[in-house]
């Protein structure tokens, strides 16, 4: 695995297709519990030395590991929970202290300009982190367009930096941490790592953009 | 809640129409706290073309949560009853102002405050004396959240304080036990 540290290019590169299968990949395994097949092919990925390809060794040899329906139980207490689960993967609540705040609204609002809505049939507020990773992949793959919106919000990265980068550590630090989390304490390793890369690589990117003079990304 | 229900004696009058298109109307007048035996409408006296009639008894409740309100009444200038009437009929005596003055915000209704008899006004009286409670008016202020007091919600949720299903037909253990 690669992660992105260049700055993005009018065509879609390899590295930008790397960073949207790991969004993707991040997405779908916390938007529900992986099944047996999942699994599997979890068990496949390698990495190399780097602390991101050992998250993923580390990711591969526990889904290696794991039986499928300890990790829907272990999903089912983290996310789901009687009441709530142990964790509220939303925006609002780890930015506000609240779900459903003005950090959802300013959200929809975004999408709304994207053009980018909720699919039939799901019920999580639009700031769960699976969705938001899901918008991050398909801003990475170019299939959505967030040169829309403004105020400093503009672009992929301003995306990134408005709806994301304030929570987004904290957040797989709790997964980490949660007690129920086995299987996924693997996956909040590559998550914390990917998201860090992530936010440097952004910032990088800005400062690149500024140093120069306003160069269009 | 304790309340009390007296009964009083409604007196309505009535005065010859001002003008050819006005009609008669029987408006409350006075309140009898000894209740006479003549029927309801009866004609009282005649004074010219001043006719009183007797409009029936009618109850009165004290409820206890409203002594604050009779206290009010008791401490005016003239304590009054409020009657309230649909048509001739009496609809409602109040000793609570603030009751009939809301009434007579409905113009279809004719409500008059009469002068209360001063059997009736001993009785508001003992029953304030034994029911009153004093509230202080508490103003409420907006306060600044304070975390300690007010704690949000937690980011993690630890074991135990989960919800877990510690009787019924599971019978298991609390998880936190475990």
């Amino acid at each position: 695995m690669i992660a992105s540290t260049a700055p993005a290019a009018p065509a879609r590169p390899d590295h930008e297709v790397l960073r949207s299968q790991q969004w993707a990949l991040l997405a779908s395994l916390l938007v529900a519990a992986p099944d047996r097949d999942a699994l599997d092919l979890l068990a496949g990925l390698t990495g190399d030395e780097t602390a991101l390809g050992q998250a993923y060794a580390v990711l591969a040899r526990t889904a290696a590991e794991a039986d499928a329906e300890d990790v829907a139980r272990e999903f089912f207490e983290l996310f789901v929970g009687v009441g709530r689960g142990e964790l509220l993967p939303f925006a609002s609540f780890y930015i506000t202290g609240f779900l459903n705040e003005r950090p959802l609204a300013d959200l929809r609002h975004d999408l709304q300009l994207m053009g980018v809505e909720r699919a039939e049939g799901r019920f999580e507020p639009e700031d769960h982190i699976a969705s938001l990773s899901e918008i991050m992949a398909g801003l990475a793959m170019g299939e959505f367009d967030a040169s829309v919106l403004g105020c400093g919000a503009a672009g992929e990265a301003g995306f990134f930096a408005r709806h994301l980068a304030p929570w987004v550590g904290q957040f797989f630090d709790d997964l980490a941490v949660a007690p129920s989390a086995r299987f996924y304490r693997a996956v909040a390793e590559v998550g914390r790592i990917f998201t860090d890369i992530e936010t440097r690589a952004f910032e990088l990117e800005a400062a690149a953009h500024r140093g120069s003079g306003g160069r269009t990304v | 809640m304790p309340r009390e229900v007296l009964r009083l004696a409604v007196l309505g009058v009535s005065y010859p129409p001002a003008n050819v298109w006005a009609r008669r109307v029987v408006r409350p007048a006075a309140l009898m706290a000894e209740i006479p035996p003549l029927e309801r409408g009866a004609l009282m006296s005649e004074q010219g073309e001043v006719r009183t009639y007797y409009m029936g008894d009618h109850a009165v409740v004290l409820h206890s949560g409203e002594t604050s309100h009779y206290i009010d009444n008791l401490r005016a200038a003239r304590p009054s009853l409020w009657v309230s009437c649909d048509g001739d009929a009496v609809r409602l005596v109040t000793a609570d102002p603030y009751e009939g003055e809301a009434m007579a915000s409905d113009p279809e209704r004719i409500v008059e405050a009469l002068a209360m008899p001063p059997a009736v006004a001993a009785r508001i009286e003992a029953f304030i004396a034994a029911h009153h409670v004093e509230e202080v008016f508490h103003k409420r202020k907006r306060v600044p959240v304070n975390m300690e007091h007010d704690p949000r919600a937690k980011r993690i949720l630890s074991d135990d304080e989960k919800w877990v299903q510690s009787r019924g037909k599971a019978g298991l253990p609390p998880k936190g036990g475990q």
